[in-house]
């Protein structure tokens, strides 16, 4: 008797040990799971609703769209005017990416390579005043006495000096890791010590170039904040305020429409990432994760 | 083979060059950011002190805007709101994301999946979140209170926004939402870089799980653990597009925070110089966060060599 129950025990002791792996990795994959569907759901819900129309909007809550309603695509697109925010998008990022890209990477090359006077306390006002909320009255009251806003240029700025200071760190610390017997060699050549930065540097500067676009890119593109202080002219006005607009709208909301908009906003985006995720994640965090 | 001696005129060149020319190649950045961001950091120093709605004549009148600060109840609660919910989201997303960054550092399949998966929203405006989230907290059609029902948990429907109860810690939750996929990378990272070795070790002096953890996996993460931290408070006491979008504040100032306050303060009430002076009280609170977290850091360092 005494020995069959430990007999007994032991079988089971040597199943639990045989099983544990597996329960433990079932249970990773459930949890896991279970947070990714919260992240996803939503998401390709909001692309579904897109699609519905009004009436199998509040009878089908769930599920799939019985029929592909695009209608919903044209009253939006018409409505909040998207052609010409997408474009507005395309260009305010754009062209943020292409300055930040530009003075950052001359900047960060300088305070990589040169030894200049007053070279660590100007990194050390960069690091202290990056974080710091600027204060909004100010701000605005700049950009109305420069004469800068409803403009793409003003918008520009405005969000490529809340870029700056990160990206320089980026593109320094790169730097640093290139050796200075390549830039030494294209000076024997004959370059000057820009020619060499522009020639022999930045062509093997792709990663750099890359993370500090994408950080600076998905920033731009999202940014509501500024716009919202400084456009008034539905000429200017980017995504990010074009999708409200439903909201301002005389009467009621349709919301299939309002997600047909949100779905525009978003889901070029997320399709870039997913192609190119190892990049965008490397990117989005390379100001948190050193190296 | 030694340089070429340079004649003394060309050397004299040279050196003059080679000091200014540094200073141009920053100079472009540096000019962006100096009027962008330190001209109103300064010149907003001195809006403080004045009594103006943007349109009439200013007048100064010193130090009343911060007294009157003190004294605001309205202000006063913003601030409160804006502790709670930074205690809520950076509780939240420490909580969960290391929580997952340790699932998902057993190696399993289909952690690419996972991580790109888990990362996503980060990509997303919080505008496009945020009007999302508002209707998923409908409370007729709202996904969240239709689960509820149809789960038979009907009593947990609530009125997510419009509760002067819960709309804050509702938009807490599409924070926490939009960001734990990314503090789950960070965490991964810092993760990835622990020594196999020391839990092998551990489990030879028989270290439960809960030992290994406390002992080797959380000392090991400090780095990383102060990162998320910093980054998840300074979101907290910079939040503005989730409130704005979601409820302007509202219900009856329930949701309103800091960058808000002083966003309504200044362009629907106009009340330019309070607002400004507004803006360096956050600027404080914000300046404390970073000072600590570097002293963190440099402590870490240190004990680190």
């Amino acid at each position: 008797m005494m020995q069959d129950s430990e007999a007994l025990d032991l079988k089971s002791r040597i199943e639990g040990i045989y099983w544990r792996p597996y329960l433990v990795k079932l249970f990773n994959h459930t949890t896991l799971m279970l947070f990714t569907l919260i992240i996803i759901y939503p998401v390709v819900w909001m692309v579904l609703a897109s699609f519905k129309t009004s009436g199998e909007f509040v009878n089908n809550v769930w599920g799939v769209p019985s029929v592909l309603d695009i209608d919903n695509y044209h009253r939006a697109w018409e409505l909040a005017n998207l052609g010409r925010a997408l474009i507005n998008s395309l260009i305010i990022s754009l062209g943020t990416v292409a300055l930040v890209v530009v003075l950052a990477s001359i900047a960060g090359y300088a305070f990589a390579k040169f030894r200049f006077r007053f070279s660590a306390i100007i990194l050390l006002v960069l690091i202290f005043t990056m974080q710091a909320p600027t204060p909004v009255i100010p701000f605005y009251v700049l950009f109305v006495r420069l004469d800068l806003t409803d403009s793409y240029i003003g918008l520009i700025l405005g969000i490529a000096s809340g870029s700056l200071p990160l990206s320089i760190f980026i593109f320094q610390a790169f730097f640093r890791s290139i050796p200075n017997e390549l830039r030494e060699a294209a000076k024997i050549d004959g370059c000057s010590e820009f020619s060499a930065f522009m020639r022999v540097v930045m062509p093997i500067s792709g990663p750099a170039v890359a993370t500090v676009a994408i950080l600076t890119f998905v920033g731009a593109w999202n940014e509501y904040f500024l716009p919202l202080l400084l456009v008034r002219s539905p000429e200017i006005r980017p995504l990010t305020l074009a999708v409200q607009v439903f909201f301002f709208q005389y009467g009621r909301v349709e919301w299939t429409d309002v997600f047909a908009a949100l779905s525009i906003a978003s889901i070029p985006m997320i399709v870039v990432y997913v192609l190119m995720q190892r990049w965008f994640i490397q990117g989005l965090t390379s100001g948190s994760i050193k190296g | 083979m030694a340089p070429l001696p340079l004649p003394p005129k060309r050397i004299a060149q040279h050196r003059r060059r080679a000091s200014l020319a540094p200073y141009l190649w920053i100079l472009p950045a540096i000019l962006v950011y100096g009027i962008f961001k330190l001209v109103p950091l300064i010149s907003g120093i001195y809006m403080a002190l004045l009594r103006w709605d943007g349109i009439a004549e200013p007048r100064f009148i010193g130090l009343r805007n911060f007294e009157k600060i003190l004294n605001d109840k309205p202000t006063l609660m913003v601030l409160g709101n804006n502790v709670e919910y930074a205690v809520i989201t950076v509780v939240g997303k420490i909580a969960l994301s290391l929580f997952l960054a340790i699932m998902l550092n057993q190696a399993l399949r289909g952690r690419t999946f996972y991580r790109t998966s888990l990362f996503m929203p980060v990509v997303m405006s919080f505008v496009v979140i945020g009007i999302l989230w508002r209707w998923l907290f409908n409370t007729e059609f709202g996904l969240l209170n239709n689960l509820f029902e149809g789960v038979g948990l009907g009593f947990l429907a609530q009125d997510w926004l419009g509760d002067t109860n819960i709309a804050l810690k509702s938009l807490t939750v599409v924070d926490i939402w939009k960001w734990y996929g990314f503090h789950m990378v960070i965490f991964l990272a810092g993760l990835q870089g622990i020594p196999n070795e020391l839990y092998e070790a551990a489990k030879i002096d028989g270290a439960s799980v809960w030992q290994q953890f406390r002992h080797i996996t959380l000392p090991m993460l400090q780095p990383v653990m102060i990162v998320n931290v910093t980054l998840s408070l300074m979101g907290a006491f910079n939040v503005f597009d989730i409130p704005y979008v979601m409820t302007e504040g509202g219900p009856a100032n329930s949701t309103n925070v800091m960058a808000l306050h002083i966003y309504l303060r200044g362009f629907k009430f106009y009340r330019f110089g309070f607002s400004a002076a507004l803006s360096y009280v956050l600027l404080t609170i914000v300046t404390l966060v970073a000072a600590v977290q570097l002293w963190l850091m440099t402590r870490a360092d240190n004990t680190e060599q």
